[in-house]
């Protein structure tokens, strides 16, 4: 049977063409300096008071005999590097900054799922104190990742600053500037590399990280040691370059750390007092107000994160620039911007539906902020920044996204406006519902700041990224997850917010 | 008697596992009869395996799939059947979720009856199919377990014994292995193995399936016991508390009765129960099945031995 034969070997082929098993992920190559931006140790710092505030003791000078055993001794390290450390030296010689926000991507992704409920109906809550038990510390939900990013590149960008400070003040070159016996694995360059800035960012990301993710700490052990000896197998920095920068990044990151654990985030989760937050609201006329919709009823995620401290503005800046109150329920307005879902929940497009989901980032993955870190992490990759110009576009972003969380939080918590599945039940959804109020749409602040700032970073990329935006904020509408309103005024509100992190950026002595 | 009987697709897993139940009996269909299967099946759940711990989920509720199965068999030749199968499929939960709906995969597949030993108690029977399945629709695939399928491409390769006595008692034991292309999804990233990736396309593991069926055949009537295994070979398990994921290692075990009478010679009706025993990544589910079949013949009657 001719026929027969035809169709089997049609099932065979198919067959051979399911069975190619591999996905393919994309590497970044290191690339060429293209600026030593050797006026950067004078950048205006977040929370370091100057860029001499955590001292670096003078290196050997190149030509004493303490350096040139360092050098004898890289010699002999890069003339016996493995395929796998050579590996190693090009995945961290890429872009180290960039490479930590992947790291901390990753995690947030990991954490981000919420605890289930108990037998009796109660949720436990993470312990940071004990973060390997069940529930695991952090449930990293995107207020929780946004300020991860927002610390992370602080940090990243402060130790770099001084970093730069001193790789000018001492002015020690890499060791293949001293030896032609040291072919170097990823491009040369002109940078004093005393301290080593990769040394810098491991040590920085590591200790954020690990404060951050306390479960984790052994794996980025393990990544900081290998990011470190990377650059002694790529044969770019000496062991000196290393311990100095370490130490550095070490310090600098213990000024963030110490930052952290005063930005009120320890009392976001402040369940004791949501029913007066209720109560203000009640005072105020809203009558009408939020509950959980998960079942059993869900403590509100983070009903205090508006009270943690902005990084570009302060307390009252915050209140002054939130968002005027929603339409009230019941009102035309509102039966407006409700109607609008009831119908998209009938007929919700395929188009539709791809575009909720794509911008959905709920359980299990990066959040909204680690999309807008990717995003910059592309764009920073594309333009192939330098360490420290990523650090500051990865900090004036990621401290805008976390402002924008705060002034998101604060606004859902002060309006308390019911999800519109909660108004009306038939308004069924393409993602989970968020456990926290409607009104405005954080992922329209989150959206809204990132690509703003990102537009100011790289502005031929000003049109794409506000489209993003945009997007990002109406998948909300799509998903039935939030009101037209909600979205829209998360979107001036996060430009808003924006506006503060490019006026610093402006400032900051890089332009 | 040689009539084809279809018991399909039983919803064991979480949504679905995909690959077509159904060309896995003992049995062909003569050469240019062609059997045509209506099949109404409801499989429901509100227990689930997360990985191997077996729970319940508030926020899901009550799982429930549905499923209108149209398939063909049709006899090329005596030794050479075609398969064609295409499910519409329907899910619902009480979570706020929207439950979805469509038309899911085309399946084919072609069976092949190299080999018959005949003595006078009985024949003892071997056969292989290979069969392909595309998806029709665009339908969601990343919101398991509400999703109506994976939206993957599979190829399909099984081998089937069957010893039958002239009495009517059978036995078949068959084993296959569908092999399932990439997915891609909505989003470009996902979270596999506990590592972040940065893509859309989905790697869907691969499955083996087994069964050892004991059954009565007359030529008015078939009843028939069963129990069956599927297991994917590789996959993750669902996180806890989070979502099932197309890369799932979805294992289960599930065993189920069937019978089915002719109302007259053309026209059948038939029923079945399944029930997943245990399970890794998928639902406690019972589905129950009903569906009717018409038997008749294409063109002129050719051979008049066809049994």
């Amino acid at each position: 049977m001719k026929n027969t034969s035809t169709l089997l070997a049609f099932a065979m082929l198919i067959g051979l063409v399911a069975c190619d098993k591999t996905i393919d992920s994309a590497t970044t190559l290191p690339y060429p300096e293209t600026s030593l931006e050797s006026n950067a140790g004078n950048w205006k710092t977040y929370q370091l008071v100057s860029n001499t505030e955590i001292p670096v003791p003078a290196p050997e000078a190149a030509n004493s005999a303490a350096y040139l055993a360092e050098l004898d001794e890289l010699k002999n390290i890069v003339a016996n590097t493995t395929e796998a450390q050579k590996e190693a030296a090009i995945f961290w010689g890429g872009n180290g900054v960039a490479r930590w926000h992947e790291i901390a991507r990753n995690l947030a992704a990991q954490y981000n799922v919420p605890p289930n409920y108990n037998a009796d109906g109660t949720y436990p809550a993470p312990d940071p104190a004990n973060p390997t038990a069940y529930p695991r510390f952090p449930f990293a939900n995107p207020p929780y990742a946004s300020r991860a990013f927002a610390l992370l590149a602080v940090a990243q960008y402060d130790a770099l600053v001084a970093a730069w400070h001193y790789k000018f003040q001492y002015n020690r070159l890499a060791p293949y500037r001293y030896t032609a016996e040291i072919n170097p694995l990823i491009p040369e360059n002109d940078l004093p590399s005393y301290p080593s800035e990769d040394a810098v960012v491991a040590a920085a990301s590591r200790e954020v990280l690990k404060f951050l993710f306390p479960g984790e700490k052994p794996l980025l052990d393990e990544y900081s040691t290998e990011h470190k000896s990377s650059r002694l197998w790529a044969g770019a920095n000496v062991p000196s370059d290393l311990a100095a920068g370490d130490s550095l990044g070490r310090l600098v990151a213990a000024k963030i750390i110490a930052y952290a654990k005063t930005d009120r985030m320890g009392q976001a989760n402040n369940q004791a007092g949501v029913q007066s937050l209720r109560d203000d609201a009640t005072a105020r006329g809203i009558t009408q107000q939020w509950h959980s919709l998960d079942l059993p009823a869900r403590p509100p995620m983070l009903p205090f994160f508006g009270n943690v401290k902005p990084w570009n503005f302060n307390d009252s800046t915050k209140v002054a620039i939130r968002p005027s109150a929603p339409p009230a329920v019941g009102s035309d307005a509102f039966n407006t911007a409700l109607k609008e879902l009831q119908d998209l929940a009938k007929n919700r497009t395929r188009k539709q539906w791809e575009i909720a989901s794509y911008w959905a980032d709920g359980v299990g993955t990066y959040t909204p902020p680690g999309h807008w870190n990717r995003t910059a992490s592309e764009l920073i990759l594309e333009k192939e920044l330098n360490e420290i110009r990523s650090a500051r576009a990865f900090a004036l972003v990621a401290t805008a996204i976390q402002d924008a969380g705060i002034t998101c939080w604060d606004t859902k918590y002060y309006y308390l406006l019911p999800r519109p599945t909660e108004v009306d039940r038939t308004v069924t959804t393409s993602t989970g519902i968020p456990n926290f109020p409607a009104y405005t749409s954080g992922h329209s602040s989150f959206s809204s700041a990132g690509a703003e700032v990102l537009a100011y970073l790289f502005p031929d990329h000003t049109s794409e990224l506000i489209a993003l935006a945009k997007e990002a904020s109406e998948s909300r509408i799509y998903g039935c997850i939030h009101y037209r309103f909600d979205c829209e005024v998360g979107l001036e509100s996060g430009k808003k917010v924006a506006e503060f992190a490019i006026e610093r950026g402006r400032n900051d002595g890089s332009e | 008697m040689r009539n084809k009987y279809l018991l399909f697709w039983c919803l064991v897993s979480l949504a679905c596992t995909a690959n077509g139940q159904s060309p896995n009996d003992g049995l062909m269909m003569p050469k240019k009869q062609l059997c045509i299967l209506a099949q109404y099946a409801n499989g429901s759940w509100t227990e689930y395996w997360e990985g191997e711990n077996k729970r319940e989920n508030s926020n899901l509720g009550k799982f429930v799939a549905q499923s209108y199965m149209l398939m063909g068999n049709y006899g090329l030749s005596k030794r050479w059947n075609l398969i064609l199968g295409v499910p519409y499929i329907q899910t619902k939960s009480d979570s706020y979720l929207k439950g979805q709906q469509g038309i899911q995969d085309l399946s084919l597949w072609v069976k092949y009856h190299p080999l018959e030993w005949s003595t006078n108690k009985g024949a003892l029977n071997i056969m292989t199919t290979g069969g392909v399945s595309t998806p029709l629709t665009n339908y969601v695939n990343d919101l398991l377990p509400l999703s109506i399928g994976l939206r993957s491409r599979t190829a399909s390769l099984r081998g089937i014994f069957n010893y039958t006595f002239n009495f009517g008692l059978y036995t078949t034991i068959q084993g296959g292995h569908t092999w399932r292309s990439h997915t891609h999804i909505d989003r470009d990233s996902y979270i596999f193995n506990n590592q972040l990736v940065y893509s859309d396309e989905v790697r869907v593991p691969n499955v083996a399936d087994g069964s050892l069926r004991i059954g009565f055949i007359k030529p008015r009537f078939q009843t028939e016991i069963w129990i069956e295994k599927n297991a994917c070979f590789s996959g993750d398990d669902i996180r806890y508390n989070d979502a099932p994921f197309p890369t799932n290692k979805m294992i289960a075990t599930a065993a189920g009765f069937m019978a089915k009478g002719f109302i007259t010679k053309q026209f059948a009706l038939q029923a079945s129960i399944s029930q997943v025993l245990s399970g890794r990544n998928v639902g406690l589910a019972t589905t129950y099945a009903a569906g009717c079949t018409y038997f008749f013949t294409v063109g002129k009657k050719a051979d008049a031995n066809a049994q």
